[in-house]
């Protein structure tokens, strides 16, 4: 290996990549159409602060009135601790029970329907023994509302209970203290409120590891085609050995996605941060803060996964003399590509079941899956070795593999081989040139 | 001195069909050497099996005197038969990235691309993408890529196919410089008329086979069958009834006449001034391609494919 070849093979794959217009375009577009869709969502969530009428049957018969003014004061402190934002309004009704509970329902059901109600709030003694309450609404996914309701549901609860069990209103507050900092302490337990901006983070690097394995793994499959259409792979073979320059090609056009991630991130930290501020400022969502181990393991999943999917691209590209020729195998790695998205759903809602584990361990879908459980959840450490075992073993083999396919591919030049001839340049030897064991003779 | 390039019962098997069949021959230093022969009588192949492109299933390769070495490998200025360029790269990133491959500084690169761009006119042309320059300006960037390192040995393969004549013209030229300078040349070429005038020393292939090796020179002596040029006026008929003479062709202003073996030239030419108002003649060396079809033909192997 001669660094000094492989270095000038990853500069020139780099430089002529990012000198060319249309990286730049790609590499501005794409956090365009990010602020244009941050830019909606922000217009929506906008939209939907204003006033929320919802009804309440109080079954209880002393909970809808704490529960309007709870609402009431936790929106005047709002405001004095952000004058002039826009928040949500909440208008509290209360309903008596018009015969039976269910015609109640009914009738409320409806005028959420004819959205003369946002939504409506049933306070059930028997169910409020169990800690539950039910809140019916159009939209249920609206969680900045959400969150408000169910706040001030459960500070209503605890005065309640405070006053049932005749205590001083006065230790009320000091419970209400405790709560927030109860929430505080979940972090490190790892429970839900703080994931929420862990989660975000690893979604957005589990789409910026599929779109490298995706795009840049495919830049690979074409280098090589162009190399061959252009007749120049030759001349460099003449200097360079062909791992030398597949290895070369590889890290120059990860290092390309690199550096679109860089401007991205940059371009996020100067233009997204005030909107995230505003958000932070209006909701009451928590800073996105990510884990340190995420990004760690990020970094590793993605290089691991780059080069593995870099490896298969190359191997399909060498013994083709079109991007047309190539496509069809090129399906392969690319279907294992989305595989690894079709079980995002299951892995999500259980990481650690039987499908986020074989889809963490299968190599193929490793990069992608374990790298979201260990986002998400914290799956066994055994596991999170085995996977990365597996995946280094996979990647050096899918790039010795590659490499013998390289090295033959890339001379190959009329008919379209078919796939046992390519495999049979697997076992077939090549030129191998010596490192030098003597002083040269002259 | 080793020779600068040795092949010794060098083989090559492409499936069923023998690409190089045991192949053997001295490059010696300081020559222009051509490998000659028709299309698909593995010149390439030996080539690339000199370069470890393609590696040889048996028999030994040495250049410099050893195994093919990557320091070697920096040595050597190749100029593949399947030439081309990026052609979205600027002409002067392009040789600065080919003279980096053969690990040649930066600064000792940049200033050779201009020595070289200032005797090949392309200094213009630096900064500007391959794809806008014309066929002739790459092959001029293309025959700098392969000397940009300042190689001892030069590796051609069909070096002079597609060159418009002005670049043949100067690219010849430099071919006889880098000799001069003690450098060794080797090309390969199906043209026997372009062979005939750089080559100090020649190896013929055909269907994958030596059939002749050595100094060009000397060959020409050996294949010569008493080629005498006369400037002659007479009717063809006499010239062919003359003794002594095995054929004869008409040529302008005179006759190409082959003796036939064993008659001594002088004899002959005295016999013919007896005869005829001569008024010029001149021994006449083979022509390569006659070489080679002797040679063809000496060596039983059928040659159908035609020779240009």
């Amino acid at each position: 290996m001669s660094w000094t070849k492989i270095f000038a093979v990853i500069r020139r794959e780099y430089l002529e990549r990012v000198r060319t217009k249309a990286f730049w375009i790609a590499t501005f577009l794409v956090p365009a159409f990010f602020l244009g869709y941050m830019a909606v969502q922000v217009a929506s969530i906008r939209k939907t602060s204003g006033e929320r009428r919802v009804a309440v049957v109080d079954l209880t018969g002393h909970l809808a009135q704490p529960l309007a003014r709870e609402l009431a004061e936790r929106e005047e402190a709002r405001r004095k601790k952000t004058p002039g934002s826009r928040g949500i309004h909440w208008i509290i009704e209360p309903r008596p029970v018009a015969g039976d509970l269910e015609k109640t329902k009914e009738a409320l059901r409806r005028e959420v329907l004819d959205k003369k109600l946002y939504g409506y709030l049933v306070l059930d003694p028997s169910l409020l023994e169990k800690d539950r309450a039910e809140y019916y609404s159009i939209s249920v996914s609206e969680f900045v509302a959400l969150e408000q309701m169910e706040r001030a549901i459960n500070t209503v609860l605890l005065r309640e209970k405070i006053r049932e069990k005749g205590l001083p209103a006065s230790l009320g507050k000091e419970l209400e203290k405790r709560v927030d900092l109860k929430t505080l302490k979940v972090t490190t337990k790892g429970a839900t409120e703080e994931k929420g901006g862990g989660i975000i983070a690893a979604i957005v690097f589990l789409a910026i590891m599929y779109m490298t394995f995706f795009m840049y793994g495919f830049q690979n499959l074409r280098g090589v085609i162009e190399e061959k259409t252009n007749r120049i792979v030759e001349l460099i073979i003449a200097s360079v050995r062909p791992t030398e320059l597949m290895l070369g090609k590889i890290i120059g056009i990860g290092l390309v996605g690199l550096t679109q991630y860089l401007v991205w991130s940059l371009v996020a930290m100067n233009l997204s941060l005030p909107a995230i501020a505003g958000m932070m400022a209006m909701g009451e969502a928590g800073a996105p803060m990510i884990p340190l181990s995420t990004i760690g393991y990020f970094l590793l999943f993605f290089i691991l996964g780059y080069f593995l999917y870099a490896s298969i691209f190359t191997a399909i590209g060498a013994p083709f003399n079109s991007d047309q020729e190539a496509q069809q195998l090129a399906i392969i790695p690319q279907m294992l590509i989305v595989s690894g998205l079709a079980v995002y759903p299951a892995v999500m809602n259980n990481p650690n079941g039987g499908v986020a584990v074989f889809a963490s361990l299968f190599p193929f879908t490793a990069p992608l899956m374990m790298f979201l459980r260990t986002a998400v959840a914290e799956p066994p450490g055994w596991q999170i070795g085995l996977s990365i075992v597996i995946l280094i073993v996979s990647t050096i083999g899918l790039a010795w593999f590659a490499g013998r396919i390289y090295r033959v591919g890339i001379l190959m030049y009329g008919k379209k081989p078919t796939i046992p001839e390519i495999l049979r340049w697997v076992r077939y030897r090549p030129g191998k040139v010596l490192q030098p064991a003597s002083p040269p003779a002259s | 001195m080793t020779a600068a390039i040795e092949l010794e019962n060098v083989s090559k098997v492409f499936g069923r069909f023998p690409a190089v069949d045991s192949l053997s021959f001295q490059v010696p230093r300081g020559v222009i050497f051509g490998l000659l022969g028709p299309n698909g009588a593995g010149k390439t192949t030996t080539i690339r099996m000199i370069m470890n492109i393609t590696a040889a299933d048996s028999g030994e390769i040495r250049v410099l005197g050893n195994p093919m070495t990557r320091e070697i490998q920096n040595r050597i200025g190749y100029l593949p038969e399947e030439r081309g360029l990026y052609r979205k790269m600027k002409v002067v990133d392009h040789l600065l990235f080919l003279a980096a491959i053969k690990e040649v500084s930066r600064e000792d690169a940049r200033r050779r691309i201009a020595e070289w761009a200032e005797k090949l006119e392309l200094k213009p042309w630096l900064k500007k993408k391959v794809d806008e320059l014309s066929k002739g300006m790459q092959q001029k960037v293309q025959f700098i890529a392969t000397v940009i390192h300042d190689p001892e040995i030069l590796i051609l393969d069909e070096p002079f196919s597609g060159l418009d004549p002005i670049n043949t013209a100067i690219i010849k030229d430099y071919l006889s410089d880098f000799r001069k300078q003690g450098k060794t040349i080797v090309f390969s070429t199906h043209v026997l008329e372009q062979a005939e005038k750089l080559c100090d020393e020649i190896c013929l292939l055909a269907r994958s086979k030596k059939i002749l090796e050595g100094n060009l020179r000397d060959l020409k002596r050996r294949f010569s069958h008493n080629l005498l040029h006369l400037s002659v006026d007479a009717p063809p008929a006499e010239i062919a009834a003359l003794p002594g003479v095995a054929s004869s062709q008409p040529v302008n202003g005179g006759y190409v006449i082959s003796l036939a073996p064993g008659t001594d030239q002088r004899e002959f030419l005295r016999r013919a001034l007896d005869r005829y108002p001569l008024q010029g003649f001149s021994t006449k060396d083979p022509e390569l391609e006659e070489i080679y079809l002797d040679a063809v033909r000496a060596s039983g192997i059928e040659e159908t494919r035609t020779i240009e």
